[in-house]
């Protein structure tokens, strides 16, 4: 990878945060989405303190794991056609367009993250244990969710289906990362090493990472 | 002409007698001691979870052949092999729950085989879903051969979950390191038959599922290349009279 696909790869993440400015759907739309979503859950299930701290952590991520594919996909599936040629003809690498995307929906997918997450545990009071690995985990569950969205939004783009297919794609493929997620915070709670379960979420990340910037290139031409 | 019926005709006597003597097998092995009848359910539910592995497994060879040489014949085998293991895997699950209600109490447990095998079935139904937004066979092939390689990552966490994990289901009951859990000759005898009964029907709904998919591509080729008239033909430029 040469200087000029970072380059590239920094120049898709730049147009995808300035759309984002300018449309804020994951600001304006995603993120009171998810909030309301942590508001009817208590509505449905009991207002009891105990069990909504219990379960606090574990909506947290389902959450997380549901609304975080709109962020993901959202910035996968926004070009056009005309736009995906144009981008060819400018030369832009396929795979560091992928990066680039994934790269912008990582961010993004971060602030939802934390948002969602204040709102958490204020409605559920959770107790935030760990911070370093948690930290980390949030990271990783969001390269993760943002390399998944990205590459099943390659995949569907432009097909008649369109993003109401990718939800069905996206939310079986990240049942690793929300064990990963779920059970590192239970581990933290018990005073576990949490080790293995961060080990399963890089390696879900790296693999979908490579198989992402190797099928850019045939998922261009399609 | 004779030839052509009798080669049409074999996959389905191969799939007849097959499945009539795992059949037969199944219900002449002992009941179990524990639990009686109920066992005989094992004679298809591990068949069929076996197919939806093969199936599943196909499709990744399938979709890595035709990423690699972008021939059409390898897409048409993992579409084929993934409508087959998503059918198997319903079965193996529907089989599961009816044998775990007697057994277990319940329908549906939070066992990790259980649930992932639910979502590995989730998967594939998302690939088939997939396959059919659109009509164009290279689009079609390049689009699924991706996801039909990313979903292959769910089958060793399948399997192996019962190894990885404490779970309520049995730990697998002909590929063990140390030998087949079954003891008794006549119910080896019946599972590995209705194993290997199952592979010849596997293998006999492959050959007429490609052929039909080859002639799906090949309706949808001839569809695209008759000529239609344009939208609009029929309107005319009106004449105002200017040339009188």
């Amino acid at each position: 990878m040469t200087t000029g696909f970072w380059h590239q790869a920094a120049a898709v993440v730049h147009r995808d945060l300035l759309r984002e400015r300018r449309r804020g759907d994951v600001l304006w739309i995603t993120i009171p989405f998810g909030a309301i979503a942590l508001l009817l859950v208590p509505l449905a299930v009991g207002t009891d303190a105990i069990l909504l701290r219990q379960i606090g952590p574990g909506m947290y991520w389902v959450i997380v794991m549901l609304f975080g594919v709109l962020v993901s996909v959202g910035k996968a599936s926004n070009e056009t056609l005309p736009q995906q040629d144009a981008s060819a003809l400018l030369g832009l690498d396929p795979a560091s367009g992928f990066v680039g995307r994934a790269t912008s929906a990582t961010l993004l997918l971060l602030i939802f993250e934390m948002v969602v997450g204040v709102v958490a545990v204020g409605l559920y009071d959770i107790s935030i244990i760990g911070i370093p690995w948690l930290i980390v985990t949030l990271i990783i569950v969001a390269i993760g969710l943002a390399l998944l969205g990205t590459l099943t939004g390659s995949i569907v783009n432009s097909t008649s289906a369109g993003t109401a297919l990718v939800p069905l794609l996206v939310a079986p493929l990240s049942v690793p990362l929300l064990l990963g997620a779920t059970q590192s915070y239970e581990g933290l709670r018990l005073g576990h090493s949490i080790l293995s379960w961060v080990l399963l979420m890089v390696a879900v990340v790296l693999i979908v990472a490579i198989i992402g910037v190797l099928t850019a290139r045939p998922l261009q031409e399609m | 002409m004779q030839a052509q019926t009798r080669n049409r005709q074999w996959p389905w006597v191969a799939i007849v007698l097959s499945l009539a003597v795992a059949f037969t097998l199944s219900m002449v092995s002992p009941a179990d001691s524990v639990q009686g009848d109920l066992v005989r359910i094992m004679y298809v539910h591990v068949p069929a979870a076996w197919l939806a592995y093969l199936a599943f497994f196909v499709t990744f060879v399938g979709s890595v052949g035709y990423l690699i040489t972008k021939d059409l014949r390898w897409d048409r085998i993992a579409a084929a092999s993934a409508e087959i293991g998503v059918y198997f895997t319903g079965l193996a699950i529907a089989l599961g729950m009816i044998w775990a209600k007697p057994t277990w109490g319940v329908w549906w447990t939070w066992d990790a085989r259980l649930t992932l095998t639910a979502i590995m079935f989730f998967v594939y139904l998302g690939y088939l879903a997939l396959r059919r937004t659109t009509d164009d066979p290279v689009v079609r092939a390049g689009r699924s051969s991706v996801l039909g390689v990313l979903g292959a990552l769910q089958i060793p966490l399948v399997h192996f979950s019962v190894v990885w994990w404490r779970t309520l289901h049995q730990p697998p009951s002909l590929v063990r390191p140390d030998g087949p859990a079954i003891q008794d000759p006549l119910m080896l005898t019946a599972l590995t038959v209705g194993v290997l009964a199952f592979t010849v029907v596997y293998g006999s709904l492959m050959v007429k599922r490609i052929e039909l998919i080859k002639l799906d591509d090949r309706k949808v080729a001839i569809e695209q290349s008759i000529e239609r008239p344009v939208a609009g033909e029929a309107v005319t430029v009106p004449d105002l009279g200017a040339s009188s």
